[in-house]
């Protein structure tokens, strides 16, 4: 794998669904790939809207599974949460956030919006040392399995064009016009350095 | 991911090398000479940065020694191929500079280089590292006391550096702009000294203590490093304020402003403002998501303000903006929580205070919280407009009441654009607090914001004001100071006029300029609906008025003409004389040039003067002649007016050169064509001297390669050249014209003007078509004569040039052959005689020309003809030629003339055949035919190519038919043979008159040869008497002619013919004697003489008609009577063809030539006799032969009238 290969990274609220499925398609397609969470906990759907199941981010996929398996392992399967955790641990042990990592990225992709102003705001919390660029772009997704599955298709493409990109900092802001227009959804976009 | 392996190998690495140095003896040193040796192989783009990496982490954290060692050989690798290595060097040298500070200026220079790299990502990365570096090298000089002399230019590299990464902000790369404001922020801040404020973090790293660096500092002035981070800090505002920003730049600049804000209160004002203009004037080039994007990124820099005690006193500005971005209370509150207090105080003092006041407050809490402030109000910009902004919302916030605002809106209502802009809609929120005085305050704020930015207002009246006062000081003092030096006033008058044009244009240009920015912030105003009716007086009119500009030509008066006059031509003449390069080389450039411009632009005498110098002393001043030619080219392409009025003077320039030049051509003709071939351009009345020269005999060659070299080099005007060049190859004067076509040839080598040659070649040779040369000829106006005819001057004139090309392209041929047949005989005439050399250089193997021979257009045959026998004339034809002829002589035109060229390349029978129509043509043409068989033209290897030998020929002229030729021009052909002695050697003819005589029957002209050759070569007689006898058995009286001609020849070669006539039969012996009365009494005489025994064998019948004579018979008697086997004539005859008879007849002579008649050749093939009498036989025949000449044509014509009567 080549030094300038694109790091990116895919951030949502939990680190389950649109983030994982993003991470899933970007890494199958070759890409150096990281997925991250904002919340402060993992939250999954419950029995009802307002019984979520909430796991802290130390928790497994593993054990969320296995606990989830125990309490209701037909809801969770009709509604596809255990088939969600069954992907995600194949992909990497427990779900992660973004607040707790300092690796440097090129590019970071937020679901939703308030997502995206949690990055940017943990991002320009940060002190400055290297001013390394790194672009932030959110694109709203549902957080539902058929919208992850689009919106991941939808990101995979943007990081196939920021891949073949000779000078990523002056020919984002066209890109994203273009497929601001292509997609029909407004994308935010911002740099912020590390 | 990628992370984490990366990790992982680094990581496995250092375990690796632990053991490798655990387990074998093999050094640091020596496993990174590996590595490096290694990397410099590797062909891997990824695998080479690796092994680098391997190296740095050696040499720079695990053996920082070994640094030293391996630093060049690392270096190296900054010009590799690979971007990723190239990045990796650059990211090794901050590494390195890092650990140990020394290298830094040393690595400088590197590092600027990468700063130019090709690649804009390696360009990126180097402004990166210097971002970090000049941080550590500042903190690093700033402990040094003393200072080497390469720390000195490595802080000058760097001081350089940062000049240009400051002026990439202009960089057309968004990423490199992007970069270039990280810098900035980075100048800034470093630049800017810590505040002792505890709530500002501290980070050791970038603080530098400016107040620590003290005054007698070598290089770092503690005053000036201030001074640079203020003005990065204005270069980073006013960045911001350009309205085409990119949004990534936007957002870069928003968060280093938040940044600074944060780590440099003094700033804080600064910012605030920024943040409160970037908000009311978004950048109208936003799409409708990079409007919110941006508006997201100043909400959160807003909200982290906030919490900063420094920008307590902007709360209120702070607080309404975000309102307006759509912060609600909770979320505002939540972020002042902790500076509450603070705000409250705040909240008080606005309400209580004036702006004007607060602006007071703020300078001294500037002023008490650092060094800073003298310099603010000065230098900056920002806060005089800040100043002038708070002057005009102050007079702004009692007018703006309910009715006023109304007022306002309604009258605006006519600017609202149709539809909502997609940065209002976006950044629309109701307005929370409308009507309360913290609103009005704001939104007189807004209002004097963008008032000011269009310089009106109060405020900026009121700067203005106060910067004129300054400007006026200043002038004051610079005066006083002018007046003080000693510069004299003439001088500068001469010497000034140009420069003041100068600064007027450049004040033209920039008020124009502010002009336009004016108009668009004006419009910006009405789309937001804030103009302003109400604000009194604008004043921008009444500055020009107060301000007093000194102008040197108010003090000073014009000198009169006549000086002015004498002064500037003396100062010219005083340049031009001193042209030795006393001061080294630059002088006379400077010279050259300075005469050049002073004569390009003033004209009249310095040109005059500048002439005079160039034609003087033509090796040194050609110099001068280029320079002023361009300087005066320059001054046209520069000029605005009509292209044609441009380049007058420049036309002047050059011809007034080139006349000159040419007035005096002997020395200057290298200077002539160099001009002509280094001028930007060549005018038409250049060109018009440039053919006069060309015209001019004595210096045509110069004119014309200049003119040729112009034509192949400058392909722009090159039609224009030619044109010139070939009108003069079609000029009437001789020597002109040969010499241009020579000129043409040249240049008709190059393919793409061949198609313009050629073209102009034919018009003129077109001219020949019509019965009278036109009345402008081609390009000879001398030919005005009405209908004159044409001469071979004006023929040539048109064909020449054609003709020259002829041999270079073949094809044309075909033009002329067309021309030909069209053309009145005179040209033909003319064609056909200067044909020679183009024919003859196109040769035989043309395929063009064989194709005009096979073609043979009508009306071209002459031509075609010329053409073969030229071809002809030296070498014998080609076979491909021949055939060709032939096809056209046996299918087309049957002209036997053309094949007189291609006789040689014929068959035998062919040549026979046409031999008969060949010798009817006119003598001339025949003479040259039987030269071309007899080869007397070819020299040595003609004989044997012709398809004759001289013998067939002479004997297929005798069997020509009577009926196809009359016998005049056979005669006269065989004459013709018989005129080449040279040929016609004795032993020729000798085989001639054999073959002759064996033909059945005998030919016409058989005696005639015969008798001719008798002529020729007496000593052939012995041979004509064997001749004679076999005719007798060839009963030679049946043919008439022939029989004639056997009586003449006995008449000539009595006495040796005796013997022949004895042996007639007695009736053809009386035929004889009719004839020729005067041959019996000597034949008989001749018998007499013989010896009995001889006499015996002499038929008795003979004797009697002999002896009808008056000679006594006895005797005769006697001698005939012992002859007792006497034949009859029918025997003799009808023994004669019995070859043993024939030899016989053939030896008999021989017996009586022994003992009669002495003779020197008895055999005709055993040579010579004496000399003397081969000189009598050649002087004999001659005389014989012209005797025979003018005798023939009434032979031929008696023998005409017999064959015709028979």
């Amino acid at each position: 794998m080549p030094e300038s290969a694109l790091r990116v990274a895919v951030v949502c609220s939990s680190n389950q669904n649109r983030s994982m499925e993003t991470h899933s398609i970007l890494s199958k397609k070759g890409f150096c790939v990281r997925s991250f969470g904002t919340g402060t906990h993992v939250k999954l759907p419950g029995p009802s809207p307002d019984k979520p199941n909430i796991y802290d981010f130390k928790t497994t996929y593993e054990q969320m599974y296995h606990d989830l398996e125990s309490k209701d392992k037909e809801l969770y399967t009709q509604n596809g949460i255990l088939h969600m955790l069954e992907r995600n641990r194949r992909l990497k042990p427990r779900p992660e956030r973004f607040q707790c990592c300092s690796d440097h990225f090129d590019v970071i992709v937020t679901c939703e919006e308030r997502v995206y102003d949690q990055v940017v705001e943990e991002l320009h919390a940060r002190d400055e040392i290297t001013s390394q660029s790194v672009h932030v772009i959110n694109a709203d997704i549902q957080d539902n399995h058929e919208d992850a599955t689009l919106g991941a298709f939808l990101i995979c493409e943007i990081c196939q064009c920021i891949q073949y990109m000779d000078d990523i900092d002056d020919e984002m802001d066209e890109l994203l016009q273009d497929f601001e227009d292509h997609c029909g959804k407004p994308l935010l976009h911002t740099v912020c350095f590390y | 991911m990628m992370g984490d392996l990366r990790r992982l190998c680094l990581a496995s690495q250092y375990y690796q090398d632990e053991e490798v140095s655990a387990t074998s003896d093999v050094s640091t040193s020596d496993r990174v000479v590996e590595l490096i040796n290694n990397a410099a192989l590797m062909t891997f783009e990824g695998k080479k940065v690796y092994l680098l990496q391997q190296v740095q982490e050696l040499i720079l954290n695990k053996e920082p020694a070994l640094l030293d060692n391996f630093l060049d050989e690392m270096i190296a690798f900054q010009n590799d191929r690979f971007l990723e290595v190239r990045k990796f060097v650059i990211g090794f040298i901050e590494e390195a500079c890092k650990v140990d500070n020394e290298l830094l200026p040393k690595l400088m220079a590197n590092l600027n280089l990468l700063l130019n790299d090709d690649n804009v990502n390696v360009r990126k990365k180097a402004i990166l590292s210097f971002t970090q570096l000049y941080r550590v090298t500042i903190q690093w000089l700033a402990k040094m006391r003393k200072l080497t002399e390469e720390q000195e230019s490595g802080w000058e590299i760097l001081c350089r550096v940062k000049e240009d990464i400051t002026n990439l902000l202009d960089s057309e790369n968004d990423g490199v702009r992007t970069h270039s404001i990280k810098f900035l922020e980075m100048l800034i801040i470093v630049l800017t000294p810590r505040p002792s404020d505890p709530e500002v973090p501290r980070r050791p790293e970038t603080d530098l203590d400016l107040d620590r660096i003290s005054n007698e500092h070598p290089i770092l002035d503690p005053e000036k490093l201030r001074e640079d981070g203020r003005q990065a800090m204005d270069r980073l505002l006013s960045f911001m304020g350009h309205p085409a920003i990119s949004s990534i730049n936007l957002t870069a600049a928003l968060g280093s402003l938040a940044s600074i804000a944060r780590q440099r209160p003094v700033f804080m004002a600064q910012v605030v403002q920024a943040y409160e203009i970037l908000h009311a004037n978004l950048p109208p080039t936003l799409a409708k998501s990079q409007v919110s994007s941006v508006r997201k990124n100043l909400k959160l820099h807003l909200l982290t303000l906030l919490r900063l005690s420094a920008a307590a006193e902007f709360q209120s500005q702070v607080t309404t903006l975000l309102y307006d971005l759509g912060c609600t209370a909770p979320e505002i509150a939540r972020s002042t929580g902790m500076a509450r207090d603070v705000r409250k105080r705040q909240r008080d003092d606005t309400d209580s205070t004036t702006k004007k006041g607060r602006f007071d407050d703020d300078e001294k809490d500037v002023e008490s919280s650092g060094a800073l402030l003298p310099l603010v109000g000065k230098s900056s910009t920002k806060p005089t407009n800040q100043l002038a902004i708070d002057i005009t919302a102050e007079a702004f916030v009692p007018l703006l009441t309910p009715a006023n605002v109304a007022k306002l809106v309604l009258l605006n209502m006519v600017f609202l654009p149709d539809t909502m802009p997609a940065s209002f809609q976006a950044s629309y929120t109701p307005i929370e607090s409308a009507g309360t005085e913290a609103q009005i305050q704001h939104l007189a704020r807004i209002m004097a914001t963008q008032l000011t930015a269009a310089n009106l207002g109060p405020g900026f009246e009121f700067i203005k004001q106060k910067a004129s006062e300054d400007t006026e000081k200043a002038e004051q003092l610079e005066k006083a100071e002018l007046e003080k030096g000693d510069m004299t006033p003439q001088g500068i008058s001469v010497l000034d006029s140009c420069s003041v044009v100068i600064t007027s244009g450049v004040g033209a240009a920039e008020t124009g300029q502010s002009g336009l920015v004016v108009k668009e912030e004006e419009k910006i105003v009405s789309n937001r609906k804030l103009p302003e009716p109400i604000v009194p007086g604008t004043g921008s009119a009444s500055v020009s008025g107060r301000r007093r500009v000194f102008r040197l030509s108010d003090v000073l008066k014009p000198l009169p003409v006549v000086r002015l006059k004498q002064l500037s031509e003396g100062a010219m003449k005083r340049i031009i004389m001193n042209k030795a390069p006393h001061a080294g080389h630059n002088s006379t450039q400077v010279r050259v040039e300075l005469l050049a411009r002073i004569a390009a632009r003033f004209g009249g005498v310095a040109e005059q003067l500048v002439l005079e110098a160039v034609l003087g002393d033509k090796q040194g001043q050609s110099d001068l002649a280029f320079a002023w030619l361009y300087q005066n080219y320059h001054a046209a392409m520069g000029s605005t007016a009509p292209a044609g009025a441009a380049y007058d003077s420049y036309d002047m320039c050059l011809t007034t050169l080139l006349v000159g030049l040419e007035s005096k051509p002997d020395q200057n003709e290298g200077l002539f064509s160099r001009l002509l071939l280094e001028a930007p351009k060549i005018t038409s009345n250049a060109l018009d001297i440039v053919r006069r020269v060309c015209e001019d005999e004595a210096h045509m060659s110069v004119g014309m390669s200049t003119l040729t070299e112009l034509t192949l080099r400058r392909p722009q005007q090159q039609l224009q050249f030619l044109q010139v060049l070939l009108e003069l190859s079609t000029l009437e004067r001789d020597k002109v014209r040969s010499r241009a076509i020579v000129f043409v040839k040249r240049v008709y080598e190059k393919e793409e003007l061949k198609c313009f040659i050629e073209e102009f070649a034919l018009t003129a040779l077109q001219n020949l078509v019509h019965p009278n040369p036109p009345n402008s000829g081609v390009g000879e106006d001398q030919d005005t004569e009405v209908a004159a005819s044409w001469t071979e001057e004006g023929i040539k004139q048109c064909l020449f040039l054609f003709l020259a090309l002829l041999p270079l392209n073949h094809r044309l041929i075909h033009e002329l052959a067309a021309v030909y047949t069209e053309a009145i005989a005179d040209i033909k005439r003319t064609v056909l005689r200067v044909l020679e050399p183009p024919i003859r250089g196109m040769g035989m193997g043309s395929p063009e020309l064989l194709l005009l021979v096979e073609n043979c257009p009508k009306g071209a045959e002459t031509m075609v003809t010329r053409s073969l026998h030229i071809l002809t004339e030296k070498v014998p034809p080609s076979p491909d030629l021949v055939s060709r002829v032939r096809d056209l002589y046996h299918k087309r035109v049957p002209d036997v003339r053309f094949l007189i060229p291609v006789l040689t390349g014929l068959e035998k029978k062919e040549v026979i055949e046409a031999l008969p129509r060949l010798i009817k043509l006119n003598p001339i043409v025949v003479k040259e035919v039987f030269n071309r068989l007899l080869g007397t033209h070819h020299g040595e290897g003609g004989i044997s190519l012709s398809p004759l030998t001289p013998g067939e020929l002479l004997i297929a002229l005798h069997n020509i038919d009577s009926a196809r030729c009359d016998m005049k021009s056979i005669i006269k052909a065989t004459s013709l043979c018989f005129a080449e002695r040279g040929i016609y050697t004795s032993e020729v003819l000798a085989v001639v008159m054999q073959q002759l005589m064996e033909q059945n029957p005998l030919p016409v002209l058989l005696m005639r040869t015969v008798i001719q050759s008798l002529s020729m070569y007496p000593r052939l007689s012995a041979f004509i008497m064997n001749i004679l006898q076999r005719l007798i058995l060839k009963q030679v009286w049946k043919y008439p002619k022939v029989w004639e001609g056997f009586i003449k020849c006995c008449q000539r070669t009595k006495p040796q013919s005796y013997q022949v006539l004895l042996q007639l039969p007695p009736a053809q012996l009386v035929g004889v004697f009719e004839k020729c009365p005067e041959l019996r009494f000597p034949l008989l005489h001749h018998v007499v003489a013989l010896t009995p025994q001889q006499q015996n064998h002499i038929p008795k019948s003979i004797l009697v008609v002999l002896e009808a004579g008056k000679l006594p018979t006895e005797e005769v008697e006697t001698e005939v009577k012992p002859q007792p086997e006497a034949q009859s004539v029918q025997e003799v005859s009808v023994r004669a063809p019995a070859p043993d008879t024939g030899t016989k007849l053939w030896l008999e002579p021989e017996i009586w030539e022994n003992e009669g008649i002495q003779d020197d050749s008895a055999n005709g093939q055993e040579a010579d006799g004496p000399v003397p009498d081969t000189a009598s036989e050649q002087a004999v025949p001659v005389g014989n032969c012209e005797a025979e000449e003018e005798k023939k044509p009434e032979e031929e014509k008696s023998a005409e009238v017999d064959d015709k009567s028979q």
